[in-house]
């Protein structure tokens, strides 16, 4: 053995390897959490994505929501086009009117139709200058004389027959389809958006100040005040909530927006204020605010350091759920016709409004029901994410 | 223990009155009156139509006749359809609302709680992630959407159902579907976290180190206590269904309270409004009643709290 | 040899995570003989619990204990058990009690529930014999009316009740061995003081031998018949309760006694804390676990692990300055080594 290994070393010569780490601020640290978290990132870009759609989107277009053009009504998202002539295509529509679009799918002008024969199902059309027409058989498979045709309709234009759609292209005019009097749908879900986001958001708002000012003078209160303000809330919970969200859209009679925030921000407050008191209660008795009172840490300073960190974050995660659960809300109300009332339509009466013809044009139901679930499901992972990132009992490494 | 539930049971009976108390005041609150519509009807025919309804009494009297009503299950007759009464409307609907709601009801425990049980079990494997995505996606996508999207697919293209209607044995997986997607979704979800917390805990590894079998250790050390929060889900999840049932009945034409209810609320039959209000109140109330009960016999802590108290 | 109840020998326990492998022990070897008790000391983080539950077989995923780990019970090798084999011992042959009696206890079912499950596991008996069985075990670890108190919930004990009720299941079937891991660590000082009252008193009565797991010296101080102090995942220095506490032959093991209170020493005497943390077992250092801290460290601590020195019969340390090239440092002897 190597005699010099067996020197004793001088410590004060090594250097400390012991890991020293950055300290972070508790938003830093939250951020950083938060990064890491993958589903939470999409969620954010989700909920980035739906805010920009909803309130930047109709911006960019000169239609809107309330533009209708009934000789458009009812067009799907994708067109089977027909091809009559080199460049001239149409597009034949559930309840036959023909509709010329250009070869890249921009709806042209629909045909008018200027003979009908409704015994032998021959319709015969022509565009507004009267250069073009063109002949409809949709008889196949109708007629007795008629039936097991391979294809259902002939269209007739110069006497070239087509029997087949040979194109399919997407709707440039109405790239989510239009509504039943010919409202561009992509434009209604925007503003939908904006006004499902308006109302989640506000009425979140607003159970967030009545659920904080609440919770924590219970909370502060103590004793008997407290005793009181919990049992109302408990009553209160004991009630199916939507009941009197609906009793209320009923007893306002007027279906504003306004009236949907009072509804659903004067009930759902009582989830937040059991979450407030819950909090306040527990970290007025933790020993981290003792111990930095007992070192003589100033109040500010444990309000600012101690306490909103451990408490903001459970009410910022729970915010961040109360919004979906809110769109969730108002689009259900919505839905049963209680809901913000035409033109201006939030994504629940998006939905409804669908509902009548479902069978012919599903389209404009999955539209809304697209955003609904984007937006749940954006909010919800966000709220996971945040969940993870912003409880500092969870910290570590 | 029995004093504790008699003493919930007076409590839910107070919470019924209340309700029941704030509906009525609340559909009197609103301007105009029932019978007001946009084109005015004569004075003289208003007036016969509320003398008919006792609307021309003072408040307080049709207050108590209103409370009178209630405890003796009269409930009077609709405003809007004439000569129903609202009791014939819930003795006609309710038990098509109810049977459907069980059946909701049932799969949301039966399915759910197994599922997230396994998920758990299997935490991060591909059968885990699986039963996740779907689970997510469940609590995404409003009930009104899937119910829609089954009569599109399973009654529209494929005529496998009957779109409507509570007809045969089938017509009611619909229904069913669209009722406890969501809760059925977000059951599943709790208990697999649930389930993942309980198997980290400390009785888990001394029922390990007593050398139970893994399935006990599982069955019936670990999923006891897993589905306790379960449990108090249960409430928000009847509610869930109630709500539910505005929907899916108006979707699927069942006739069922839930769409009386929806049909009221656009008419403003305001009788049939009050009624079933505080008829899913009521129910609402005693479900969570029963599972209170429920709650106190399977954590024996809640139990001894509230003999204490 | 035929005393031996339990031989561990180069058990190695590593946690595979998402940062790596964490080897929270590395080739620690011991053993225990028929009714003797057996202290493992160390501090948190230093493998001694990891040890217990590689010995019970509990390491669960993403756990695992290495290839090349013998632990042999009574000529058995559990390591070479399937779970369900392991299954049978545990609770049987070898019990285990653990640090929090407040959470380790199931909430949901009565006292008298758990115990005759655990008995009804190992014994084929009724259901009647089986609650005699629990009952006179509670009697035994002194919880009072039992025949009453064995219908009640965990929540309807104290701490130190809870834990007398471990101890009763635990030794329920009359195990060979039984591994208290902390049993003290949670509970009130004056509890603790009854439990270890319990466990000294158990060990005059029965011939359970027992292992008992502390990061405190002063719990295993008049109970333990031998010692072994564990660091970093390995073993440190091994020998009887006489050699731990008098004649110490490993740093760390002189550390660990300047760190505890003493009632009798002069009063000017300070408590030395062993200055820096543990090892990080994500990326273990290559010599001695303890060189970081160690006052007496030398080159050869940072390169190679020390081998173990006999010091005498049953005394072991694995410190390099045992060696006899070593510098004297207090009264450290040389010794021959036993393993390289």
């Amino acid at each position: 053995m190597d005699a010099s290994k067996f020197v004793i070393i001088d410590k004060s010569t090594l250097i400390d390897t012991e890991p020293v780490r950055q300290s972070l601020t508790y938003w830093q640290d939250a951020w950083r959490r938060l990064k890491k978290h993958k589903p939470a990132i999409a969620g954010l870009i989700g909920v980035i994505f739906i805010i920009l759609f909803g309130f930047a989107g109709p911006l960019l277009s000169s239609v809107s929501y309330s533009d209708q053009d009934v000789d458009f009504a009812n067009l799907p998202p994708v067109l089977n086009l027909y091809q009559m002539d080199e460049d001239i295509y149409v597009f034949l529509t559930n309840d036959y009117k023909l509709i010329q679009v250009s070869r890249s799918g921009m709806v042209l002008e629909k045909y008018k139709r200027i003979e009908q024969d409704p015994v032998n199902k021959i319709y015969t059309y022509a565009n507004a200058a009267r250069d073009i027409e063109v002949v409809l058989d949709f008889s196949y498979n109708l007629l007795p004389g008629k039936m097991d045709s391979p294809y259902d309709y002939t269209l007739t234009y110069n006497n070239s027959v087509v029997t087949e759609s040979t194109r399919r292209v997407l709707n440039k005019k109405y790239p989510f389809g239009s509504d039943i009097v010919g409202r561009n749908l992509l434009i209604r879900v925007m503003y939908g958006a904006r006004i499902s986001l308006t109302v989640a958001f506000v009425a979140s708002l607003v159970n967030l100040f009545i659920g904080v000012f609440y919770g924590s003078i219970s909370a502060y209160e103590g004793g008997r005040t407290d005793i009181i303000m919990m049992r109302i809330v408990d009553l209160l919970n004991s009630i199916p909530l939507i009941l009197y969200v609906i009793l209320i859209m009923v007893v306002f009679g007027n279906r504003g927006l306004w009236t949907m925030i009072i509804a659903l921000g004067s009930v759902y407050w009582v989830v937040m204020a059991r979450l407030v008191r819950g909090q306040v209660l527990s970290l007025k008795e933790q020993e981290f605010v003792l111990a930095a009172r007992a070192l003589g840490v100033s109040r500010n300073k444990i309000i600012r350091n101690h306490l909103i960190p451990n408490a903001i974050g459970p009410i910022i995660v729970s915010m961040t759920m109360m919004i979906p659960s809110a769109v969730f809300t108002e689009s259900f109300i919505s839905f049963i016709g209680l809901g913000v009332s035409a033109p201006m339509a939030s994504w629940g009466t998006l939905a409804n409004d669908a509902l009548s013809g479902l069978l012919s044009y599903p389209y404009q139901l999955f539209f809304p029901s697209l955003a609904i679930a984007v937006t749940m499901l954006s909010f919800n992972m966000l709220g996971d994410g945040l969940r993870d990132a912003l409880d500092p009992r969870l910290r570590k490494g | 223990m029995g004093r504790y539930f008699f003493r919930r049971f007076l409590y839910s009976l107070l919470t019924i009155w209340l309700i029941a108390s704030v509906t009525f005041f609340m559909m009197h609150a609103i301007p105009g009156g029932p019978f007001t519509r946009e084109k005015a009807i004569p004075d003289e025919i208003l007036r016969v139509i509320e003398a008919k309804y006792n609307l021309d009494a003072p408040l307080y009297e049709q207050y108590f006749d209103y409370l009178k009503g209630l405890v003796t299950f009269d409930l009077g007759p609709s405003f809007q359809k004439v000569g129903t009464s609202v009791n014939d409307l819930i003795v006609a609907g309710f038990p098509n609302t109810a049977k459907v709601g069980f059946f909701a009801i049932l799969a949301i425990i039966v399915i759910g709680v197994p599922v997230g049980i396994v998920s758990a079990l299997k935490q991060n494997k591909p059968l885990d992630y699986i039963v996740m995505f779907g689970a997510t996606l469940g609590v995404t996508i409003p009930s009104f959407v899937i119910a829609t999207v089954y009569i599109y697919i399973f009654a529209g293209k494929l005529g496998w159902v009957p779109p409507f209607g509570l007809r045969n044995a089938v017509s009611y997986i619909g229904p069913m579907i669209a009722l406890s997607g969501y809760s059925l979704s977000f059951v599943a979800r709790l208990t697999r976290s649930s389930m993942l917390e309980i198997l980290r805990a400390d009785y888990i590894q001394t029922a390990r180190a007593n050398g139970l079998s893994e399935y006990s250790v599982i069955a019936k050390h670990a999923v006891k206590n897993a589905v306790i929060p379960v449990i108090t889900y249960l409430g928000p999840t009847i509610a869930a269904i109630m709500t539910g049932s505005f929907v899916v009945e108006r979707i699927f034409a069942i006739p069922g309270i839930g769409r009386y209810f929806v049909e009221s609320v656009t008419n403003r039959d305001y009788t049939t409004i009050m009624a079933v209000t505080v008829l899913y109140a009521t129910i609402y109330v005693f479900m969570v009643l029963l599972v209170d009960i429920a709650y106190a016999l399977v954590d024996p802590r809640i139990r001894f709290e509230k003999e204490k108290a | 040899m035929n005393n031996i109840l339990l031989e561990v020998s180069n058990l190695r326990t590593s946690f595979y995570s998402h940062l790596g492998e964490i080897q929270a022990v590395r080739g620690a070897s011991f053993q225990l003989e028929k009714g003797k008790v057996l202290g493992i000391v160390g501090e948190s983080g230093s493998g001694k619990s990891v040890s217990a539950l590689s010995v019970m077989g509990l390491i669960q995923e993403p756990g695992k204990v290495k290839e090349g780990s013998v632990i042999n019970f009574l000529g058995r090798d559990l390591t070479s058990l399937s779970n369900k084999a392991m299954s049978k011992i545990r609770g049987n042959d070898i019990s285990m009690i653990f640090q929090d009696p407040m959470t380790s206890l199931n909430p949901v079912y009565s006292i008298e529930n758990q115990m005759v499950e655990v008995i009804q596991r190992h014994q084929t008996i009724t259901k009647k014999a089986a609650k005699e069985r629990a009952v006179e075990m509670l009697k035994l670890v002194g919880i009072p009316q039992p025949e009453k108190r064995i219908k009640n919930y965990p929540h309807q004990f104290s701490g130190g009740m809870r834990q007398r009720v471990m101890i009763a299941t635990a030794l329920s079937c009359n195990p060979q061995l039984l591994i208290a891991d902390e049993p003290t660590t949670a509970l009130d000082v004056t509890i603790q003081a009854q439990i270890l009252e319990l466990m000294k008193d158990l060990k005059t009565r029965i011939s359970t031998s027992i292992i008992i797991i502390t990061h405190d010296l002063g719990v295993i101080a008049e109970i333990c018949d031998n010692i072994v102090v564990m660091y970093g995942g390995t073993i440190m220095e091994t020998g009887t309760e006489q050699d731990i506490f008098y004649n110490p032959q490993n740093p760390y093991t002189v550390g660990l006694h300047q760190s505890i209170p003493k009632m009798n020493v002069d009063e000017k005497a300070r408590l030395v804390p062993i200055k820096g943390s543990p090892p990080d077992l994500l990326h273990p250092p290559i010599g001695c676990p303890f060189a970081g801290r160690c006052p007496h460290a030398m080159q050869i601590c940072l390169e190679e692990q020390p081998p173990t020195f006999s010091i005498s019969e049953n005394h072991t340390s694995a410190c390099w300055l045992l060696h006899e090239d070593a510098p004297k440092v207090g009264d450290y002897i040389t010794a021959e080594v036993v393993s390289e």
